[in-house]
């Protein structure tokens, strides 16, 4: 395309310096403040902060929660994107622009309508006490539960396009034909459907993954103090402690966390051919 | 042409005198009500100085950070802080000594806003008190021990002990539970004990408000500042006044170490601790007066932290002991309550 690989470079030049000084370095820096102590290289910084048990639970927590929502938006994002990709393709516009329509809407005010949504008199606990299930309303706000439905609402939307487009590559004959051949629905998922749509949901899963991992929004709001994850201790340390040592080493645990999955999973991908 | 030429560079060399002899003051503030803060002090001030106030706002960190970050070139002239936050900047050596003979106004002061930090570090310029709202229609309270009590199980929040009103709140209930002093031990371990039963540790004033008026919480300690939150719902919030008083503390003024604009940060100083500018504040339902010639009308008082007897009634923990104490305050609340 270029005449000489020079051209190729100097047009990338601008790009690269974009990145590299105003994001790579930046970076780099603050990581690096958690590897340095008392003017030497050390991991004594992170072995101090495993060593706190309140450190570990949230670790523990951060994992879970986001491996959860991951699980759960993929199980819902197959049978939604799975019910998109048969509809007419009116229906399906219409659909679709539903599913994208919360990710234009910010995830403050998102997340706002679920503190109504959760709380003593709103609508769930008006349905649980309506439905005889209790007779007092039960707090679901600030719980790990507030925090994980929040977190599926607000990425939901990422598996379900990524799913809707493995799909939409789907042969349209595969699943009748595994049918005629006498495949019942789960073999139709696990031998045809999962196989064939694997990078979507390699693509979403990280996507969901990391967006919970990373998420500060949410947890802050619909958890709290009582609920805290690493993202929410990140900022209680940097805006309540003034500690950057120990923000930056809860960065380089996210960011390892958002590397290590996304590689995890293109390995389960991988393996399964 | 060339005249053009000229005559843009003879404006452009006015402009850049112009420039160069209009006085700058850097303010470093809290971020709430800025608009008001404008009207009834910056604009005026403006005009009576002649000058330009450069306006800077953040959360306490921040802007400490960046006074101490800057320390040896101030790029902030004044700031007003929290009187703890401000003794830890004057342990720096980061603070100028203020000379109460250049504010016309120091006299006027209560004093306990005279020197709220020791050394004449700082001067206050406005008092919050802080105690328990809930709702009458639901429940009593007498003592901050009720907080903790089986009546408000589940439906209760406590401050985040991160926050300016956690600490304030641990040294009542402290006190109530029938401890002396600043160790906070028996308190946060009775707290973590009912940690379950708790709501949620709040961090903002707004998100309490927000939770007691969809009756989420029922009652929990907050600062008079945000009163009128709850004053104008049309639950049935009541401030209460417990057995062992209200707590409260002292917001302070302060001026950077050899910021090189003391006098201009002097003229500012003097004329938020005025009569006419704490009025005009109080009245705008901002801050509560420090200066004791403020006078408001009833309507005016009930949102703030007014008055002589109130102010003077105030069981505020001393500054030194929650910079001394709160890292172990924190350690040990995230051990036993946060878990």
């Amino acid at each position: 395309m270029f005449q000489n690989r020079k051209e190729g470079f100097a047009l990338a030049l601008p790009a690269a310096l974009f990145i590299g000084i105003l994001f790579l370095l930046p970076v780099g820096i603050l990581l690096s403040e958690a590897f340095q102590l008392d003017g030497g290289w050390s991991l004594q910084g992170y072995i101090d902060f495993i060593s706190k048990p309140l450190n570990q639970t949230v670790f523990l927590r951060t994992l879970k929660l986001g491996f959860l929502v991951a699980a759960v938006s993929a199980v819902i994002g197959y049978a939604s994107a799975f019910c998109i990709v048969n509809l007419d393709p009116k229906s399906r516009g219409r659909i679709f622009g539903m599913v994208v329509l919360p990710l234009m809407i910010s995830p403050v005010a998102r997340t706002y309508a679920w503190i109504v949504i959760l709380g003593r008199t709103g609508i769930v606990n008006d349905a649980i006490i309506g439905l005889g299930l209790s007779d007092t309303p039960i707090r679901i706000l600030f719980t790990e539960t507030a925090v994980f439905l929040g977190l599926l609402q607000l990425f939901l939307p990422l598996m379900i396009i990524s799913l809707v487009s493995s799909m939409e590559n789907l042969p349209r004959d595969a699943i009748s034909a595994a049918r005629v051949l006498g495949a019942n629905w789960l073999q139709v998922f696990t031998k045809i459907i999962l196989p064939l749509t694997k990078e979507g949901l390699v693509m979403g899963g990280t996507l969901v993954f990391t967006g919970s991992l990373t998420a500060y929004i949410t947890p802050a709001i619909l958890g709290g103090a009582k609920v805290l994850m690493l993202e929410t201790l990140l900022y209680q340390k940097v805006s309540v402690s003034n500690d950057y040592v120990s923000a930056s080493i809860i960065a380089t645990i996210l960011i390892a966390m958002c590397f290590g999955t996304n590689l995890l999973l293109k390995r389960i991908a991988t393996a399964r051919e | 042409m060339k005249h053009l030429l000229y005559i843009t560079t003879a404006l452009g060399l006015m402009a850049g005198v112009a420039q160069a002899a209009e006085k700058t003051l850097t303010i470093s503030v809290y971020s709430f009500a800025q608009d008001a803060y404008k009207k009834a002090l910056y604009d005026p001030f403006e005009e009576k100085c002649g000058c330009k106030l450069v306006i800077e706002t953040g959360n306490s960190v921040e802007r400490m950070a960046k006074i101490e970050a800057n320390a040896a070139n101030p790029v902030i002239d004044v700031a007003v802080i929290s009187s703890h936050d401000a003794l830890a900047l004057a342990r720096k050596d980061l603070l100028a000594k203020i000379d109460s003979t250049k504010l016309t106004s120091f006299d006027k002061l209560y004093k306990a806003a005279q020197d709220p930090i020791g050394g004449n570090m700082a001067v206050g310029y406005t008092f919050y008190a802080s105690s328990i709202v809930y709702r009458a229609d639901l429940l009593e309270i007498d003592s901050w021990a009720d907080l903790l009590s089986p009546e408000v199980k589940g439906r209760v929040a406590l401050p985040n002990i991160t926050g300016t009103q956690g600490p304030l709140t641990l040294h009542m209930l402290s006190q109530a539970l029938g401890h002396d002093g600043i160790d906070f031990t028996d308190t946060i371990n009775a707290i973590g004990e009912k940690s379950d039963d708790i709501v949620t540790f709040y961090v903002r004033s707004s998100q309490l408000a927000q939770l007691m008026q969809q009756e989420e919480v029922i009652a929990a300690p907050v600062g008079r500042f945000a009163w009128s939150r709850f004053s104008g719902s049309e639950l049935d919030f009541k401030w209460a006044t417990p057995k062992e008083g209200q707590t409260g503390g002292v917001n302070v003024m302060l001026m950077t170490k050899n910021n090189g604009n003391e006098d201009l940060a002097y003229e500012f100083m003097d004329y938020w601790l005025s009569t006419e500018v704490q009025t005009r504040i109080a009245e705008a339902k901002i801050d509560s007066p420090a200066n004791k010639e403020v006078v408001v009308s009833d309507e005016i008082a009930e949102s703030l932290t007014y008055g002589a007897e109130l102010i003077n009634s105030l069981n505020m923990i001393s500054p030194a002991d929650i910079i001394d104490n709160r890292d172990g305050w924190v350690d040990l609340w995230n051990e036993v309550v946060i878990k």
